[in-house]
């Protein structure tokens, strides 16, 4: 894989506007890009990530939120998928999961290097799926990776004719686990009222002006009734509430179902930390959903794991 | 005390060689409570711990005393009363060379004081002292936004007009909403009441069982009144003379037309059982309590009511719901008791703070379930049960109303001054329990003792 080196890291405006700006007779192209971006010696500014800290509800901690270390490499990402070649509209794009790895703590302060790729392209019920992949290195070793699985809405029967045999059996067996399962919510053990301004108040902390989390009015501009909630912003907030010990390794990974609009109250159920899967670590888990109402049933908005390993 | 050898450690415990000496609870003074919003509007909480101090200071001739310490608090306190005990002290006639201290814990800071304060007489450090206590949700502080806080700290730490605007143009009309204190856990967004109504789910705690607990606390608390049993421990303030959330005409029909408050909001979060009637109201008050060591007492011809044997405190993990927010007590209280040697069967009176009545109740369903005996408190079956003729006999919270850091003030002087006199009655030595839980998923407790001697 080829990498590119950019001076710095890209300006979400930036991206969004480029992202925005028709490119009349550019093809997107049917597979990703095989270049990696790279940026390095980029700063964890301190005072960021104590406002990160402080709009997570935790206190500003001089190692930082794996959440900081996500909205770091992130424009490098979407600067990657912001290409106008790229397989799929960057508005548009659903984020389903993220998995980030951290293999040691990170300062405030710390210099560390970007690299962004994207592998993976896969059919899926809705559509197709890829994934997004940084890592966050120190001195060449990396610290910490992070995949974010995106959903690219449409194309996704004509894209699976296409691909191989395999990959649409994968697809079909996809496709009949379909019906949803009904979502029971556990005891909850707490309530997020999530006002009106929570996506321009994670935009100001993460720098991620997607216009769909800021407004009911921008997000109505790219199809969404209402705004809704950054998914990272509930996954970090999460990840704050798990009060997870920062000097150990660590991995949290999240699922995104139902969108939360805002403003909203989400319902949060915690389970007490328990021995993970594997037996390895010690993992806390939280589920989020919205209250049903009428004849509405409750929905699952996100799980969240974090396991502390070793 | 005996200390001829310099302070070498001690290592056998003897009694006789024991550093530690006894605390004992001489009386108490505490004003009339009130209903957020009723008699006390507009006075300060430094008024109204003013008025209780100065009630016990009267009571107990104590103008001019240097005393070892005034230990109080309030919970909902403003940043300007950082020596809120201080100031109130110094209102007084208690001799301005008396050092006081304010202390914090939730709806445990009464009982904190007591403890705090009792413990320095213990260990010699001091022979008297007031614990006491205020809240006044009528005049609960109200902060500005945290943006704007920091946005006006900028403004002041700016050099040049020019740097002072920019900063102020952050300003946004959002950040100018006052900030009145939060009616929920912060760290989980629940109100304290939709926390209580998750457990009152979880020990299966019916409406009519809360409903049957706050009538007898109405009525326990007016037959206190009535019998005189509170006519030197309340003194009357601001045209009330007895506190204005009791009810003592209240019937079961009347609490049973009431609908639920809590879990209401979010049918999911549980089955709502809990009404206005079985939780306390937002209230204003304050109280005192008098201690000292035996010769004190005695050089000042005051009876010694109760000697605080011991306490502990607990807290639990409600934040994961791995336990219940108002829970800690039910862990706390076992501990207490185990080190005393002592079981529930023991203890002459029991007081539970009734935060809520499912509270009390939940609390007492845990202490007799086999299951959280063996798998929460490590025991070989259940904790015990309470004899219900032996729990807050001259009412509680849900009748007096309870306006936090005054409520352990209350509890302790009603419950030495209970034990006093069943002690003379029936000249066996009388044990009482006072439990009380906290915001935090903290709880704190305390065991009197009195052998009635004068």
């Amino acid at each position: 894989m080829s990498v590119r080196e950019l001076s710095d890291v890209p300006s979400f405006p930036a991206i969004y506007a480029a992202a925005l700006t028709p490119r009349p007779g550019v093809r997107r192209s049917a597979t990703l890009p095989s270049e990696a971006y790279r940026v390095r010696r980029v700063r964890i500014d301190p005072e960021r990530a104590a406002a990160f800290d402080h709009l997570m509800g935790g206190p500003a901690t001089d190692l930082v939120h794996p959440g900081v270390l996500h909205v770091l490499a992130f424009p490098v990402t979407l600067a990657l998928m912001a290409r106008p070649t790229f397989p799929a509209p960057l508005l548009g794009l659903v984020h389903l999961r993220n998995s980030l790895l951290q293999h040691r703590p990170v300062r405030v302060g710390e210099l560390v290097d970007v690299e962004a790729s994207v592998r993976n392209l896969r059919p899926h019920r809705k559509g197709r799926t890829f994934e997004a992949v940084t890592t966050i290195r120190v001195d060449g070793e990396i610290i910490a990776t992070d995949v974010s699985t995106y959903l690219a809405r449409g194309g996704g029967a004509a894209e699976a004719e296409r691909a191989g045999a395999e990959s649409a059996a994968a697809g079909a067996s996809r496709t009949a686990e379909a019906p949803r399962r009904e979502f029971v919510p556990p005891v909850p053990t707490g309530r997020w009222t999530l006002g009106a301004d929570t996506g321009r108040r994670y935009a100001e902390v993460s720098g991620d002006a997607n216009p769909i989390h800021l407004s009911a009015l921008s997000a109505r501009a790219f199809g969404f009734p209402r705004a809704i909630a950054h998914g990272m912003h509930t996954a970090s907030r999460a990840f704050t509430e798990a009060r997870v010990d920062l000097r150990r390794p660590l991995r949290w990974d999240v699922e995104f179902d139902a969108p939360v609009t805002l403003p909203g109250t989400v319902l949060v159920g915690f389970e007490p930390e328990g021995a993970s899967d594997g037996g390895a670590g010690a993992v806390t888990r939280c589920v989020g959903w919205r209250p049903g109402r009428d004849q509405k049933g409750p929905r699952r908005c996100f799980a969240v794991s974090v396991t502390t390993l070793g | 005390m005996t200390d001829t050898a310099p302070a070498a450690p001690h290592r056998d415990g003897a009694a006789s060689d024991s550093p530690v000496r006894d605390a004992f609870v001489l009386g108490g003074n505490r004003i009339p409570f009130a209903r957020s919003g009723g008699a006390y509007a507009g006075v300060s909480a430094q008024d109204l711990l003013t008025a209780a101090l100065d009630g016990l200071v009267a009571r107990f001739g104590l103008q001019d005393e240097r005393l070892g310490v005034v230990a109080g608090g309030a919970v909902l306190k403003r940043a300007a009363d950082l020596n809120l005990t201080r100031e109130s002290a110094l209102g007084t006639p208690l001799s301005p060379r008396t050092p006081a201290i304010d202390l914090s814990k939730a709806c445990a800071t009464g009982l904190e004081t007591v403890v705090h304060a009792s413990n320095a007489i213990r260990l010699g450090q001091i022979d008297s002292a007031i614990a006491c206590g205020v809240d006044s949700a009528s005049d609960a502080p109200i902060e500005v936004s945290d943006r704007l806080r920091r946005i006006l700290h900028r403004v002041s730490a700016a050099k040049t007009p020019a740097q002072r605007l920019r900063a102020l143009a952050a300003i946004r009309p959002a950040d100018l909403a006052p900030q009145p204190p939060r009616n929920a856990e912060a760290r989980t967004g629940l109100s304290m009441g939709e926390h209580q109504a998750l457990t009152a789910a979880r020990w299966g705690i019916t409406r009519q069982a809360q409903e049957e607990l706050a009538l007898a606390s109405h009525r326990s608390l007016a037959a206190a009144y009535d019998s005189g049993l509170l006519d030197d421990l309340v003194s009357g303030y601001r045209g009330l003379a007895r506190d204005e959330n009791l009810r003592p005409d209240s019937t079961p029909e009347k609490l049973a037309s009431l609908k639920p408050v809590f879990g209401v909001r979010s049918p999911e979060v549980a089955e709502p059982t809990m009404t206005a009637a079985t939780s306390t109201p937002l209230s204003d008050g304050a109280s005192a309590v008098l201690l000292g060591s035996r010769e004190w007492a005695q050089e000042r011809g005051l009876a010694p009511l109760a000697r605080l044997v011991d306490a502990r405190s607990a807290a639990v993990d409600f934040v994961h719901g791995e336990e219940g927010l108002l829970m800690a007590p039910a862990y706390a209280v076992p501990e207490l008791l185990d080190a005393n040697g002592l079981t529930l069967a023991d203890l002459d009176l029991v007081e539970i703070h009734e935060a809520f009545a499912a509270t009390v109740l939940a609390t007492l369903a845990a202490w007799e379930s086999e299951e959280f005996g063996r798998e929460r408190l490590g025991r070989d079956g259940a904790f015990g049960t309470v004899d219900r003729s032996r729990l807050n006999i001259a009412g509680s919270s849900l009748a007096a109303g309870h306006p936090f850091a005054a409520t352990g003030g209350r509890i302790v002087a009603t419950l030495a001054k209970l034990l006093h006199a069943r002690a003379v009655e029936t000249g066996r030595t009388q044990r009482g329990l006072v439990s009380i839980c906290a915001a935090g998923g903290q709880g704190t407790v305390a065991l009197l003792e009195s052998d009635g001697k004068a």
